[in-house]
């Protein structure tokens, strides 16, 4: 993703809301999941409006999970069946968005 | 000049764009638009499918069946950013293609058509291009595509390849001053500028819807 100046007052609350989440999601896990990955065009902001869009993610573990992408080169952002991994990587797909269909722990 | 989108009081989204921004804005979703029909073998009208899916006749419903699941593996370099594998496993990724990418096609054809039409309605000359909701998620999907192809052109490979690409552009004009100028050049800083112009639309319309 391009770097750009990132708003003052953006990500600074406490990460244990991601914690949470993640915990949560991990209790209801299905077998795959779907990963996307970092590439040179799709803006920051552009990635934090598709995961709270498609996904109904807040604000902080939508851009936590986009931090992931740009830093780690992927970040898994669901998990469940591979009825609903597919949905969710044509989703990504139609917004442009690097994804990938992988059953968990295969990455 | 273009002036970024912003929140009307009555909930739509507006920009102002002079007429060439919006020339060149209807040229590259159009050209972005051939690029995934020509690439994917799409010739034929949707509506023309999609009656004929429902036609009376079993064999129109037989051949508009087949002419659904004609997924053909996307050849351009920029295409192929458009509807990337769906996995490394290749049965997995070629079946995903089978039955999604004909639907993923529409839905991006879809996209830029709507915001051709879009700038046309805004009419002629410098004006307000106006948006809803449903309208603004069809420009911010379009402007991506458009970008993605634009990116694949000015081969952007990884986070700051633009940065340099735009450098080597200064330097380029520097070095070039008064010898004439190649007419690739003058087509990158084309690509270039239109590059970011879509990319600065994008981000003030993100702004504005958040």
């Amino acid at each position: 993703m391009p770097v750009e100046q990132r708003r003052a007052g953006s990500g600074t609350s406490s990460l244990t809301d991601l914690d949470r989440s993640t915990q949560v999601d991990a209790e209801t896990d299905g077998p795959w999941c779907t990963v996307v990955w970092n590439d040179p065009v799709n803006l920051m902001s552009y990635v934090v409006f598709v995961l709270r869009r498609h996904f109904g993610y807040s604000r902080l573990v939508a851009e936590q999970l986009m931090m992931q992408v740009h830093e780690e080169g992927r970040a898994t952002v669901s998990r469940g069946s591979r009825e609903r991994m597919e949905t969710d990587v044509q989703a990504m797909h139609s917004f442009g968005l690097q994804a990938t269909l992988e059953r968990v722990g295969e990455g | 000049m273009a002036h970024a989108f912003r929140r009307r009081a009555d909930g739509s989204l507006a920009c102002r764009l002079d007429s060439e921004e919006k020339a060149i804005i209807s040229q590259v979703a159009q050209e972005t638009a051939d690029l995934i029909r020509a690439d994917l073998g799409i010739d034929r009208d949707p509506e023309v499918l999609r009656k004929a899916a429902a036609s009376e006749d079993p064999l129109r419903r037989l051949e508009a069946e087949f002419a659904g699941q004609d997924a053909r593996e996307p050849a351009d370099s920029a295409v192929k950013r458009l509807f990337p594998a769906a996995s490394e496993d290749e049965t997995l990724a070629g079946e995903f293609r089978r039955f999604g990418q004909q639907e993923l096609a529409d839905g991006k054809l879809t996209d830029l058509t709507a915001v051709i039409s879009l700038l046309d309605a805004s009419g002629p000359g410098h004006g307000e291009v106006v948006l809803d909701d449903e309208q603004a998620l069809s420009m911010l999907r379009a402007l991506n595509d458009v970008r993605i192809v634009l990116a694949d052109r000015l081969d952007l490979q990884r986070d700051g390849d633009f940065d340099t690409v735009r450098m080597l552009q200064q330097i380029g004009e520097r070095v070039e001053e008064a010898s004439s100028e190649d007419s690739d050049q003058v087509g990158s800083d084309i690509v270039i500028a239109v590059y970011e112009l879509l990319s600065w639309l994008q981000e003030s319309l993100l702004r504005a819807l958040d």
